[in-house]
C-alpha cells in the first residue's frame, strides 16, 4: 500500500507531497522522516536565466502607451504619405487650378469640399502640395539618413576599434566640431547652388560625423570593458565579442540617432529655405510650403496655408522623435525591471 | 594647474589655427561672382581677371594664405565687396555685435534659471506629471524645427499678446519676443541635461550613504546632486555665452535684429565674399574660445582634474 | 537512535547574552518582496530576529540570501521596487515595517539605527571635502554649527584613527585610501552616537590587514559609545572575531541563531554543516574541498518545504513537504530544521563539524546530551 511504497523509497518528493496531502495518517507521517533520495541535479535547478534582452525591450517599449500611440500614428501617416497619389481624385500638386466660370486662378481658397486644405497664393491645391512636399522632404531626409548611417558606422567602427587611428582623427574631429553646423551648411548649400542633390549631399557632409563619433565612443566603451576583456583572454574569436557583445547595443543606439535625424534633417530644410538656399519652388517640400505660409502668415483668413503644413510636419517630427527616445529608453538594461 | 592651462591654451591655439586655415581654404571654394557685386556682368573676361588680380585672388595659394594672416594679425579682415561697398569688414560688424551679446546673454540666462529649475523639478517628480508635462515641453521643442515653432511664436505673440512684430531699439518690449524665443532650445537643453545627470547621480553610493545619514530627498538634491551639477556645467558655460556673439542667425533674421546673425544671412544672399569669410571665422573662433575658458573653469571647481589628464575629446 | 529535542547547553552561553533584557530589535516573521520584470521576488520569506542591547551580531548567509535586504529595511531603504509585504520590526515601542513617510524615517536614520556601507571607495561625495561631510550629520541631529561643529568633527576624526585631522578634515575623498576612507564612513555613521550600528559587509573591498584594523575600530568604539553592532558579512573569519550572537540565513530565511560558540562549536542546521565544512581551514591536505553542490532557489517560484533540502544530501522526507518550525535548543540556541524533531532519526553531522565539536570539548557541552 501507500506505506509500503514510501517505506521502499520509491517515491519522488513530489508524489511525497500529493500522498501527504491526501491525508494518509499518522502513521504515514512517521516514514516521512526518513531520509530520502538524494538527487544532485535539483540543487541545479535554481538560477533566474530567462532573461532576454529584445523581448524585456520590446516589452518595456510595448508598455509605454504614448509611445505606442506615435507608433500607430507614424506608420499611419508614413503609409498613407506614399499611397495618396494612387487614391482617387487626387490633384497635380504643382498645376494652377482656373476657375472655368471666370478664367481667374483660384487664389487663396479657403479650405472647403473643392479643395480639402485650400488653395495657396497661385491657386495651387494644397492637399496634394502637402502630400507632395511630404514625400519630397521624407525622400531626403530618409535618404540622408542611411547614408549618415553607413558612412557614420563604418568610419566610426573604425575609428573606435583601430588604436592608432584613434588620436588623429580625435584630433581632426576637434576641429571640424568647431566650425558652427550652421554656417557649414549655408556654405555648402551657397557653393554648389540650391538643388535637391546639393541639400542631400550637404546634410550627409554634416551629419554623418555625429553619427561616427557617437558609434566611437560607444565601442571606445564597450571595448575595454572587463567582460570584453574576459571575452578575449577566454580565446573567443574578435568577429563574436563584437557580434554578441557590442552590436546589439549598437543597434539600438544607432537607431535612436537615425531616427532623430529625421526631424533634424527636416529642420535643417526648413532652415536652408528660409535663408534661400533650399528647394527650388517647383518642387514642392515641406520647407517650401512653410515659408510660403509664413509670408502670408499675418493675415488671419490666410493662415490655413501655413497651419497645415506646420501640423503635417509636427506630427511627423515628433512621432519619429518620441519613437527614438522611447525605443533607446526600453533598450537600455536598466529599465528592463 | 598652471601647467594643465598652458597645456590646453596650447591645444586652443593649435586648433584655432586649423580651423581659420580650413575656413580660408573653403572659401576659396566661393563662387566669384562675390567680388564684383553688380559690376560682375558689366566686365569683361579681361578686366575681371584684372580685378581679381589686384584684389590678390591669383596669386598662389601660399601667398594668399600669407597675406590673410598677416591682416589677421593687424586686424585686418578685408573689404566688403557688396554689402557696404569697400567698407572695411570690421567696422560693418563692430556695431552689430552688442545687439547679438545682449540678446544672447538674456537668452542664456534666462535658459539656465528656468532650464535647470524644470531639471531639477523633473528629476524631483521623476515619472509624475509634472516630470510628463515638462517632457511635453522639450518634445516640443526638439521635435518640431526651430524654423516652424518661432514662426508660431511670432504669430501668437503679436496677436494676443500685442508684442511688436520687428524689433525696435527704442521700444523695450520688442525685445521680449526675440529673447523668449532664443531661450527655448536652450531650456530644453538645460532641462534635460539636468534631469539626466540628477537621475544618474540620484543613483549613486554616496547618495544611499546620504540619505542613511538621514537627509531628506530635497536636502540631499540640493546639497549634493546640485552642487556636483555646477562641475560639468561650468565647461559649457563660457562657450555658451561667448557663442551668442554669432547670435541667432535664424531669429535675429524673423524679428529684424541688427545683429551678427541677421548680418551673416544678408551677406550670403547678397554674395559679399569677404563678409562671409570674416564672419564665418569669426563664428568659430569663438567657439574654441569658449571651449577653453570652460575647460578652465571645470578644473577650478573639479578637485580630481589638477591631478589627471583630461580626455581627449568631449 | 532518536536525537534529543530539548538539549540543555546550561553553561555555554556568554554572560552578556544571558543578561538580556528585552531586545531593542525585535524583527518578526517579515516578508519582503519585489516586483522585477513583471514578477514577483520574495526575497525575505518570513524571518524572525531580535537584537539585544550593547551585542554584536553577525547575519551570515551567501550572496543572494536576503542579509543585506532585511538589515535596509530596518532604516528604510529598501529599493523602490520593493516592500514589506507583512511582519513587524518594533524598535523603541514603534513598528518600523509600519513606517512610511520619509520624514517618520529621518528622525532614525544616522540618528537611531547607522549604517556603514561596503565600498568605501564610492561611498564619499567626491566633490565635498571629508570634513564637511562629517559635520552634515552634526548639523542635521544636533543642530551644531560654526566652531563646535568644526570641534566635533575634529574629535570624530581623531577617534577613528585619522591623524592629523587638523588638516585633513579639509581634503578631499581622492585623497584618503581605501582604508581611510572606511574611517571616515564609520566616523559619519557613529558621529550621532545611534543606537544600533549595521555594518554591511565593511570589510570586503578591504585588504586583510586592514580588515583587521577596522573590526577592531568599530569594536572599540562599540565600547566607548556603548551601541549595538549588527554584522552582515559572508566571511566567517569576520564572525568569528567579532560576533557574540550569530544568525545564519539562507534563502530569505533565518534557519539557526545561537550564540557564537554554539553556532561554530554545536551547529544544528545542515546549511551551516554545510558552510563550515566549506571553510578551506578544515580542508584535509590530500582531498578534495569540499563545496555545496547546487545553488541557491529561486525566488520567483514559491518554495514547498525547506528551502536547502535540494543541495542537502542528508535531507528527510518530509523536508521537501513542510517548512520545518524553529526549534530550540537552548534559550539562546535555535535551529529551523525537521533533524531536531522528535521523530527525526538522528544524523549525524559531517566529519567536519563532528572535528569541531570535538575541539570544544565535550565539558563545554554541559549534561543531558544523551
Amino acid at each position: 500500500m501507500m506505506r509500503d511504497r514510501l517505506l521502499a523509497g520509491a517515491m519522488s518528493p513530489d508524489a511525497i507531497r500529493c500522498a501527504v496531502d491526501s491525508g494518509s495518517g499518522a502513521e504515514d507521517e512517521l516514514s516521512l522522516f526518513e531520509p530520502a533520495e538524494f538527487d544532485p541535479n535539483a540543487g541545479e535547478r535554481g538560477g533566474y536565466s530567462n532573461y532576454s534582452y529584445w523581448r524585456s525591450t520590446f516589452r518595456v517599449f510595448l508598455k509605454n502607451r504614448v509611445a505606442f500611440g506615435f507608433l500607430v500614428l507614424l506608420v499611419a501617416l508614413l503609409a498613407f504619405t506614399f499611397i495618396q497619389p494612387m487614391l482617387p481624385g487626387q490633384r497635380n500638386p504643382t498645376k494652377i487650378h482656373i476657375d472655368p466660370a471666370t478664367g481667374m486662378q483660384f487664389r487663396n481658397v479657403p479650405p472647403g469640399k473643392e479643395f480639402w486644405f485650400g488653395t495657396n497664393t497661385i491657386g495651387q491645391d494644397l492637399w496634394s502640395r502637402i502630400w507632395s512636399g511630404t514625400r519630397t522632404s521624407l525622400e531626403i531626409g530618409l535618404l540622408v539618413g542611411i547614408a549618415e548611417m553607413l558612412i557614420g558606422i563604418s568610419f566610426g567602427a573604425m575609428w573606435g576599434y583601430v588604436r592608432r587611428l584613434d588620436a588623429v582623427v580625435t584630433e581632426i574631429y576637434n576641429v571640424i566640431n568647431n566650425i558652427p553646423t550652421t554656417i557649414i551648411l549655408m556654405l555648402l548649400a551657397y557653393i554648389m547652388r540650391p538643388s535637391f542633390k546639393t541639400m542631400v549631399i550637404a546634410m550627409c557632409a554634416t551629419g554623418w560625423l555625429g553619427l561616427a563619433r557617437f558609434v566611437r565612443n560607444q565601442i571606445v566603451i564597450i571595448r575595454d570593458r572587463e567582460y570584453n576583456l574576459a571575452s578575449r583572454c577566454l580565446g573567443t574569436p574578435t568577429r563574436r565579442i563584437i557580434m554578441k557583445n557590442l552590436l546589439p547595443y549598437l543597434v539600438s543606439v544607432i537607431m535612436l540617432q537615425t531616427a532623430l535625424s529625421i526631424p533634424g534633417t527636416i529642420g535643417w530644410e526648413v532652415f536652408l529655405t528660409y535663408i534661400g538656399l533650399g528647394l527650388p519652388v517647383s518642387i514642392p517640400s515641406l520647407g517650401n510650403l512653410v515659408n510660403e505660409g509664413r509670408q502670408i502668415m499675418m493675415s488671419p483668413e490666410l493662415r490655413y496655408q501655413l497651419v497645415f503644413p506646420t501640423i503635417v510636419l509636427s506630427l511627423i517630427t515628433i512621432s519619429f522623435y518620441v519613437l527614438g527616445n522611447a525605443f533607446s529608453d526600453a533598450s537600455d538594461p536598466r529599465n528592463h525591471v | 594647474m598652471l601647467l594643465y592651462t598652458l597645456k590646453r591654451l596650447a591645444q586652443s591655439i593649435v586648433t584655432l589655427f586649423i580651423v581659420v586655415t580650413a575656413v580660408f581654404m573653403l572659401m576659396r571654394l566661393l563662387p566669384i561672382e562675390g567680388y564684383f557685386g553688380d559690376g560682375y556682368d558689366k566686365l569683361s573676361a579681361s578686366q575681371r581677371e584684372a580685378v581679381l588680380h589686384k584684389m590678390g585672388m591669383l596669386d598662389p595659394w601660399y601667398v594668399q594664405m600669407g597675406r590673410f594672416y598677416g591682416g589677421l594679425l593687424h586686424g585686418d579682415l578685408g573689404v566688403s565687396s557688396i554689402y557696404r561697398k569697400d567698407v572695411p569688414v570690421l567696422e560693418v560688424i563692430g556695431p552689430r555685435v552688442p545687439y547679438s551679446m545682449r540678446f544672447g546673454i538674456a537668452a542664456t540666462a534666462l535658459a539656465l534659471v528656468a532650464g535647470l529649475g524644470m531639471g531639477v523639478s523633473m528629476a524631483k517628480h521623476k515619472g509624475g506629471i509634472l516630470d510628463k508635462v515638462w517632457t511635453g515641453y522639450v518634445v516640443l521643442v526638439n521635435a518640431v524645427p526651430l524654423a516652424v515653432y518661432l514662426l508660431f511664436i511670432q504669430l501668437y505673440g503679436t496677436s494676443f499678446f500685442k508684442l511688436p512684430l520687428l524689433f525696435d531699439k527704442y521700444r523695450p518690449e520688442s525685445w521680449i519676443l526675440p529673447a523668449v524665443s532664443m531661450s527655448l532650445g536652450g531650456i530644453a537643453g538645460y532641462a534635460m541635461w539636468m534631469r539626466r545627470y540628477m537621475v544618474d547621480e540620484l543613483n549613486k553610493d554616496y547618495i544611499k550613504l546620504a540619505r542613511a545619514k538621514g537627509l531628506s530627498q530635497s536636502a540631499i538634491m540640493v546639497r549634493h546632486v546640485m552642487r556636483n551639477a555646477y562641475v560639468p556645467m561650468a565647461q559649457y558655460l563660457p562657450a555658451s555665452i561667448l557663442m551668442t556673439i554669432s547670435g541667432s542667425i535664424y531669429i535675429e533674421s524673423l524679428y529684424s535684429i541688427p545683429g551678427m546673425g541677421g548680418l551673416l544671412v544678408d551677406v550670403i544672399q547678397r554674395q559679399d565674399n569677404p563678409m562671409v569669410q570674416a564672419l564665418v571665422l569669426i563664428f568659430s573662433s569663438v567657439g574654441i574660445i569658449g571651449l577653453f575658458l570652460g575647460d578652465l573653469l571645470m578644473a577650478l571647481f573639479d578637485p580630481r582634474i589638477k591631478l589627471s589628464k583630461s580626455e581627449a575629446s568631449r | 537512535m532518536r536525537s534529543p529535542t530539548r538539549q540543555t547547553l546550561a553553561t555555554t552561553c556568554k554572560d552578556n547574552v544571558m543578561a538580556q533584557g528585552d531586545p531593542i530589535i525585535q524583527a518578526k516573521d517579515i516578508i519582503i518582496k519585489f516586483s522585477l520584470r513583471g514578477r514577483t521576488l520574495t526575497a525575505i520569506r518570513g524571518a524572525s530576529l531580535e537584537l539585544y542591547e550593547g551585542e554584536t551580531l553577525a547575519i551570515v548567509g551567501e550572496s543572494g540570501s536576503g542579509k543585506s535586504v532585511l538589515t535596509k529595511s530596518f532604516i528604510g531603504m529598501l529599493d523602490q521596487n520593493g516592500w514589506i509585504d507583512s511582519g513587524t520590526v518594533s524598535f523603541e515601542g514603534r513598528d518600523l515595517a509600519r513606517l512610511r513617510s520619509e520624514r517618520d524615517w529621518l528622525a532614525i536614520r544616522g540618528k537611531k539605527i547607522s549604517m556603514v556601507f561596503q565600498d568605501p571607495m564610492t561611498a564619499l561625495n567626491p566633490l565635498k571635502t571629508i570634513g564637511s561631510q562629517i559635520r552634515e550629520v552634526f548639523e542635521l541631529h544636533h543642530g551644531m554649527s560654526g566652531k563646535t561643529a568644526d570641534h566635533a568633527v575634529i574629535e570624530m576624526l581623531e577617534r577613528v584613527g585619522i591623524d592629523n585631522p587638523h588638516e585633513r578634515h579639509r581634503q578631499y575623498p581622492h585623497e584618503f585610501s581605501g582604508g581611510m576612507r572606511q574611517r571616515v564612513v564609520i566616523a559619519i555613521a557613529v558621529a550621532c552616537k545611534p543606537r544600533v550600528l549595521i555594518c554591511d559587509e565593511p570589510t570586503t573591498a578591504l585588504d586583510v590587514t586592514i580588515q583587521a584594523q577596522i573590526l577592531a575600530l568599530i569594536k572599540a568604539l562599540q565600547r566607548d559609545l556603548g551601541f549595538t553592532t549588527v554584522y552582515i558579512t559572508h566571511d566567517l573569519g569576520v564572525v568569528a572575531n567579532v560576533a557574540d550572537r550569530v544568525a545564519v540565513m539562507y534563502a530569505g530565511q533565518i534557519v539557526e541563531t545561537g550564540t557564537a560558540e554554539e553556532v561554530f562549536y554545536d551547529s544544528r542546521h545542515p546549511y551551516t554543516w554545510a558552510l563550515l565544512s566549506s571553510l578551506p581551514q578544515q580542508g584535509i591536505k590530500g582531498q578534495l574541498l569540499y563545496s555545496i553542490s547546487g545553488t541557491p532557489p529561486n525566488l520567483f517560484n514559491t518554495i514547498t518545504g525547506d528551502a536547502f533540502a535540494p543541495r542537502n544530501p542528508k535531507a528527510l522526507r518530509i523536508d521537501f513537504v513542510r517548512q520545518p518550525p524553529m526549534f530550540e535548543i537552548s534559550p539562546t540556541h535555535r535551529a529551523a530544521t525537521w533533524l531536531l524533531d522528535s521523530r527525526a532519526p538522528a544524523i549525524d553531522p559531517p566529519p567536519a563539524i563532528l572535528g569541531m565539536r570535538a575541539k570544544l570539548g565535550g565539558a563545554k557541552l554541559g549534561g543531558g546530551v544523551l
